[in-house]
């Protein structure tokens, strides 16, 4: 009998797989002993007395792959608060009596610390406890959310992950100049819906996909997440293999899906036509044209988190704020996702310019997007951000979240309402 | 695994973690953080419910953030959370923790808030005690079978680790 072709995500939980397989069906669920395990630097000291207490018990001392944990601090960091700042001690004081490399609390966020320092290869398979974890499919890796499974991957160095099915997303054509690979981004999670991709993995592909550039593909697999997909991916190309060239010092494989593999659901975009768009109030797919909500007055504008928190993302905004300044009404705050983005941003000019129209600029990490710090909205202020998901509640109880291109977004700061970018381009 | 309890229906879809548990209380002793558990929508939830009762929730509960939010759901000494889908993370999050989640698709209509039902995961249904009817529950997936059954990731950890 012939077997049924098989998608590169698979071939790659494969080859990870604890004893290795020759075949996996969808739905199945594989003991996989992944390239890298991250966490984050935990917000409770509490969770980390039970994970104390759960280790023990099972008698682990030592962690199996101490070189391939890794800790974060990126979720309100620095500290804001007295109660953030005992927690993070202790997590802090865990990771170290282990000798778990913990990145500072300028370091950025994970999702782009990962693939930055060459930890994240075509090939690779990713476990980090954040649901933005998809993001990372952009490199070609398979980059799972842990869901459930922490515990086996401290004691055991190795959890359980399913074969997902997948669907694919084939997106065509040209952008008009004020729109953007968030606004396509928003589209199709405005089209396909929370649950459009619901515990499958999503690959995106096509000519739109091929032509955009490393920065633009990470904000595309990001939203995987708002989908509800386990796993983002793009197939490697010349454009991957260039940006891991310098980042990735060990030996890795690109697995390619088979011509005969079959998707579970395939779903073709033409975004030539495409207007800049919005996600509005209070779901990530509660998508709607600019136009609609142009004129809304906003209270705070904000650029950065794993979606949108890019040199990109930055060089846009600092193109339209050049020579203007921030609505006098409006914060415009601006987290670079990395401290690379923001030494970047910052030799090439643009946090200068940044400086110059009145914004405000913070550290790198994930800022206002968990609604921690460095952002938190009042009850009935509107905020327009490209941060990943506007869910009641998420930067401030009572406030509303518009989602848009950080072309809408600095665009926005300067008129103090939500404002298309198509004027300052 | 059989419990039995009373029903609190939370109609809404996309019920997320953020919404389960705000962020804001995440730093808080566990019991603390309880206490606000859900109240965006039902600001007295926490202070109506009682232990061993049942939440009835809609399709895609707890999606988004990955934080432990189920935690605030089992301090509450909640039983077990039925719902039409769940959001994955929080899904398998909350089977790792102890907390025992049920996809059951046609829950919504089938209960309403006060109910008295019975969950049955072995045989995969739920029943109305008032009534007698059934609705099918839907299975668990592979592993997470046994994880459920046993108690959580840290029992099913153990007994792996006492075979070998």
């Amino acid at each position: 009998m012939k077997m049924a072709g098989m998608h590169a995500l698979h071939k790659i939980l494969m080859e990870h797989a604890k004893p290795k397989r020759m075949s996996v069906m969808p739905g199945e669920f594989l003991e996989i002993e992944p390239d890298v395990f991250a966490v984050g630097v935990g917000l409770n000291p509490e969770d980390l007395g039970q994970l104390e207490t759960d280790l023990a018990e099972l008698g682990v001392k030592e962690f199996p792959p101490r070189d391939k944990i890794f800790a974060f601090l990126d979720h309100g960091a620095p500290a804001p608060s007295a109660g953030i700042a005992a927690a993070h001690k202790r997590w802090l004081e865990f990771f170290r009596a282990r000798g778990i490399t913990v990145t500072d609390g300028g370091a950025g966020i994970s999702h782009l610390i990962l693939p930055e320092r060459g930890l994240v290869a075509p090939g690779t398979v990713i476990a980090l406890a954040d649901s933005h974890t998809p993001t990372m499919g952009a490199v070609g890796a398979f980059a799972a959310p842990v869901a459930g499974g922490t515990l086996s991957l401290f004691a055991l160095g190795r959890c359980w992950m399913d074969a997902p099915q997948v669907n694919l997303v084939k997106i065509e054509g040209r952008l008009q100049r004020d729109v953007f690979a968030r606004d396509v981004a928003l589209h199709i999670n405005g089209c396909l819906g929370q649950h459009g991709a619901q515990d499958k993995a999503v690959e995106f592909s096509g000519s739109y996909v091929r032509d955009l550039s490393m920065d633009m593909r990470f904000t595309l697999c990001n939203m995987g997440t708002e989908i509800g997909s386990a796993a983002s991916y793009i197939q490697p190309d010349s454009t991957t293999l260039d940006w891991v060239g310098g980042r990735v010092k060990k030996p890795f494989k690109v697995f390619d899906t088979d011509p005969d593999f079959a998707y579970e659901e395939t779903h073709e975009f033409d975004i030539s036509r495409l207007r800049p768009q919005v996600a509005a109030p209070h779901a990530p797919d509660n998508v709607k044209p600019v136009e609609e909500v142009e004129g809304r007055h906003v209270d705070q504008a904000y650029l950065g988190s794993c979606a949108s928190g890019r040199l990109e993302d930055i060089v846009v905004a600092a193109e339209i704020l050049k020579g203007r300044k921030v609505h006098p009404n409006v914060r415009f705050i601006v987290t670079p996702g990395s401290r690379e983005v923001l030494r970047a941003a910052t030799r090439l000019g643009y946090i200068e310019v940044l400086h110059e129209a009145n914004a405000i600029v913070t550290n790198a990490g994930c800022g206002a997007c968990p609604g921690l710090h460095g952002g938190i909205l009042a009850p009935g202020e509107v905020a327009i951000t490209c941060t990943t998901r506007n869910f009641e509640g998420r930067m401030g109880t009572g406030a509303e979240i518009y989602l848009a291109s950080p072309a809408t977004v600095a665009a926005s700061a300067v008129e103090g309402r939500i404002a298309s970018p198509l004027r300052y381009l | 695994m059989k419990v039995t309890g009373t029903v609190w229906k939370f109609p809404q879809d996309d019920i997320s973690t953020d919404q389960i548990r705000r962020k804001i209380y995440a730093h808080l002793p566990l019991t603390e953080q309880a206490k606000h558990c859900l109240e965006g929508i039902d600001p007295e939830f926490a202070e109506k419910v009682n232990s061993g009762d049942i939440l009835v929730a809609g399709k895609n509960f707890g999606c988004g953030s990955s934080t432990s939010a189920y935690a605030s759901i089992m301090k509450l000494g909640i039983a077990a959370v039925v719902a039409e889908s769940f959001g994955r993370i929080f899904f398998r999050n909350s089977i790792s923790g102890g907390l025992l989640v049920i996809g059951c698709p046609g829950i919504l209509e089938f209960l309403t808030s006060g109910d008295r039902i019975e969950v049955d995961t072995v045989v995969g249904q739920i029943r109305n005690l008032a009534t007698g009817q059934i609705l099918k529950s839907a299975p668990f997936p592979d592993v997470l079978r046994e994880m459920a059954e046993l108690g959580g990731e840290k029992p099913y950890l153990k007994a792996r680790l006492a075979s070998k």
